[in-house]
């Protein structure tokens, strides 16, 4: 045994322990843990937010182009958005204020000009890229092909595999389709759909326990390891 | 047999059980022979085709000290194979949660490395191998933007240094100087890549993923939008293996650590599945 | 005005981001690439300072009214003022002005990620293992042949996953690799087609102003 000389790890161990208490019940040790990572992690998402987007990105372009008009006057190029420093960058700085407009009466409207901004380009994006990314690729890697069954993707096996694919899929999504009801040919869709549903689920449980397990053994190796110095 | 004391047995035994299944292992460590999946071969060989002269890998970091266990052994299994290749790693995080835990790894894996060199084109260097971009939000704004310019989109790296006056980035400029970007995730950001960089600017995308959104990353290695994925813990250990076998580059493999344990508790899981279904019947059959 | 004004933004830059790949012209290009590097930056940046007053206020109304587990909301308060003390005056890495080092013990904020956030989020995600493994017992129930399926298909790729899979037989690995490239990426792509047509219809309907519910009530 080789316990560590270092005081955070062990506070380390004793938020470990506060969090695995609830193992036992729910009890203060867990609810500290719980209210602290969330006062903690805010406070140190606030700071980077402030050193690395606000400072550099709204601050500092405004503070020089103001340093630059006192010593060399007003110019053209102080009002260029696309300038490292310009006085332009408040109006988005103005835009992300509207945010707070929630909080007084009779302007709380405001607050949609932000998340219309924001969703509008999302949204924007999203639809071509959706289509581009997901859809097309893979209903085209859905298709059965005399590509299939070539001897570098598997020879008849792997077209026989594509094959299980593309009913797989059809029945997956005629499982999911409830505009119609399911009697006679949608009904035999519907039931050879859930099959492969519930072998997808069952694959997904099997990795979501590993994921979690995973989790646990992070947590042990630190205490065995890091703190109490028994495995190596 | 009293089926029903069986199955109303306190929770709180089967928590003892299953980090008694954890920890025993971890104290008697075995090692045990791991099969290497496909999709992990697949990411090894996209990262062995990148060409170390005129491209860089990208490790896109998303993750929170949530799912460290898992996701760090990744982030560093590819640093090392990064650096044994000496391919230009550049790392940045979509996320400010995980930002501190890559400047973890990288001083980790960069202090196995030049703790071996003996001379400086043996070193891993900061600016030369090696670049941590750090953070920018939201995530859809450096995924697109990279695109165009890494250095435009990052003109600090996370340490505040300017990254156009960094030795690599004076060559890599954007995604066409990019071998492949592996997005090591707990969500969905390697889908992003393949959506909003993959089908405007055609770089090859990756994943290392927790084990819980692996299943949904099948469909994309299947057609070849993912070159690769490394899928949970598992995942980190064959890519260690996988960087190891090659390139014995030494350090801690903690992914491959873990797997006995991991063993244990998939067994013990299936043991209660099994024990609850017995006892389960076996009242049914009674009542 | 209310409505529309905002109604208006979101359709014109909607439809910036829509006709960006085929209008290769600079003028939209740097247009876009401002909305993108700055204004959204910007503007998230602020969503998550909304984020953070909301949550003090609610914190703050939660001790003023004496509500439930109440004392744990001074421990939220305290650790997030003094946290951002240290943050935002000593520096991400206790660069600035503020101490954020006694004798060799630091607690600069990213220190305190290190050492606090780490093992409090790791910890608190792995609880997840044990009430699997007390779920795994008490709920799995082998009552139907779907349910047989489920359990067979979960037993598979748990053992696959794992080394002692391979100890027992090398085929294990392989089936559950045929699992998921076969039968799992069929039903993953099946729900994944469905969802992402979902989206989609809804994202055009955000785009044409049908579905307005994102305006909120305006109160």
């Amino acid at each position: 045994m080789n316990l560590s000389t270092d005081i955070w790890v062990w506070v380390g161990v004793f938020l470990t322990f506060c969090i695995y208490s609830f193992l036992y019940r729910d009890n203060p040790f867990y609810k500290f843990g719980e209210h602290l990572f969330v006062g903690v992690s805010n406070a140190f998402t606030l700071s980077f937010m402030v050193h690395r987007i606000i400072i550099p990105i709204l601050v500092r372009p405004f503070t020089e182009a103001w340093r630059t008009a006192g010593s060399e006057g007003l110019s053209a190029g102080l009002f260029n958005p696309y300038a490292p420093s310009n006085f332009l960058v408040i109006i988005p700085g103005v835009i992300g204020c509207f945010y707070f407009a929630r909080f007084i009466p009779g302007l709380t409207w405001l607050v949609r000009i932000p998340i219309a901004l924001f969703m509008g380009y999302y949204v924007g994006r999203s639809v071509p890229a959706y289509l581009e990314g997901s859809v097309f690729p893979q209903m085209r890697g859905t298709m059965l092909t005399q590509a299939s069954f070539d001897p570098a993707q598997g020879g008849i096996l792997g077209g026989i595999f594509a094959l299980l694919v593309l009913v797989g899929v059809i029945g997956t999504l005629t499982y999911f389709f409830f505009s119609k009801e399911h009697k006679g040919v949608v009904k035999w869709g519907a039931q050879t759909g859930i099959v492969f549903v519930m072998v997808g689920f069952g694959a997904s449980f099997g990795f979501t326990v590993m994921a979690r397990v995973s989790l646990a053994i992070g947590r042990f190796i630190f205490i065995l390891r890091d703190a109490l110095g028994i495995v190596t | 047999m009293n089926w029903e004391r069986l199955l109303k047995i306190d929770r709180r035994v089967i928590f003892l059980t299953m980090a008694l299944a954890i920890i025993l292992p971890l104290l008697f460590p075995i090692r045990l022979t791991m099969g290497v999946q496909r999709v992990t071969r697949n990411l090894f060989q996209a990262v062995e085709a990148i060409d170390p002269a005129r491209q860089c890998l990208l490790i896109s970091t998303d993750y929170t000290p949530q799912t460290e266990p898992e996701n760090h052994p990744m982030a560093k299994a590819l640093m090392r194979h990064g650096f044994a290749r000496r391919v230009p790693v550049l790392v940045n995080a979509l996320y400010v949660e995980g930002a501190p835990l890559i400047d973890q790894a990288i001083t980790e894996v960069m202090g196995d490395f030049n703790a071996r060199a003996t001379s400086r084109e043996d070193s891993i260097l900061y600016g030369r191998d090696i670049v941590y971009l750090g953070w920018q939000p939201p995530p859809i704004v450096p995924i697109l933007a990279m695109g165009e310019s890494i250095t435009g989109i990052y003109p600090d790296d996370y340490y505040g240094n300017r990254t156009d006056s960094l030795e690599v980035m004076r060559r890599i400029r954007n995604y066409a100087d990019v071998g492949i970007v592996v997005a090591i995730t707990p969500l969905s950001s390697p889908l992003w890549y393949v959506q909003f960089a993959q089908t405007k600017y055609g770089v090859k995308v990756g994943a290392g993923c927790t084990a819980v959104c692996a299943p949904d990353f099948y469909p994309y290695c299947a057609t070849g939008q993912l070159s690769g994925m490394m899928a949970g813990m598992k995942g980190a250990a064959e890519y260690e293996e996988l960087v190891e076998q090659k390139y014995r580059t030494g350090g801690r493999l903690k992914a491959t650590e873990g797997m006995a344990s991991q063993s244990a508790a998939h067994v013990l899981i299936m043991v209660f599945v099994i024990l609850g279904n017995v006892a389960y019947f076996a009242m049914r059959r009674k009542s | 005005m209310k409505d529309k004004l905002p109604l208006i933004l979101l359709i014109v830059v909607g439809f910036m981001g829509l006709t960006d790949r085929f209008l290769p012209h600079p003028a939209p290009e740097h247009l876009n690439q401002y909305m993108r590097d700055t204004l959204l930056r910007i503007i998230s940046a602020f969503a998550l300072i909304l984020g953070l007053g909301n949550l003090i206020l609610r914190h703050m109304n939660r001790i003023r009214k004496k509500s439930t587990d109440w004392p744990h909301s001074y421990t939220l308060l305290i650790s997030f003022f003094v946290a951002s003390v240290i943050g935002l005056f000593g520096g991400v890495a206790g660069e600035l002005w503020f101490p954020t080092r006694v004798g060799t013990f630091d607690f600069n904020i990213t220190t305190i990620y290190n050492q606090m956030l780490i093992p409090l989020g790791a910890s608190m995600f792995s609880l997840l293992a044990f009430y699997m493994a007390s779920a795994a017992y008490r709920s799995f129930r082998a009552r139907n042949w779907l349910a047989i399926l489920l359990l067979g298909s979960a037993f598979i790729v748990m053992l696959g996953q794992v080394p002692i899979g391979y100890r027992i037989s090398p085929a294990i690995p392989e089936i559950s690799q045929w699992i998921m490239e076969v039968p799992n990426t069929a039903a993953k792509r099946g729900i994944e087609l469905g969802i992402t047509l979902g989206v989609l219809a809804t994202f055009l309907k955000i785009l044409s102003g049908i579905e307005r519910s994102w305006l909120g009530s305006g109160r």
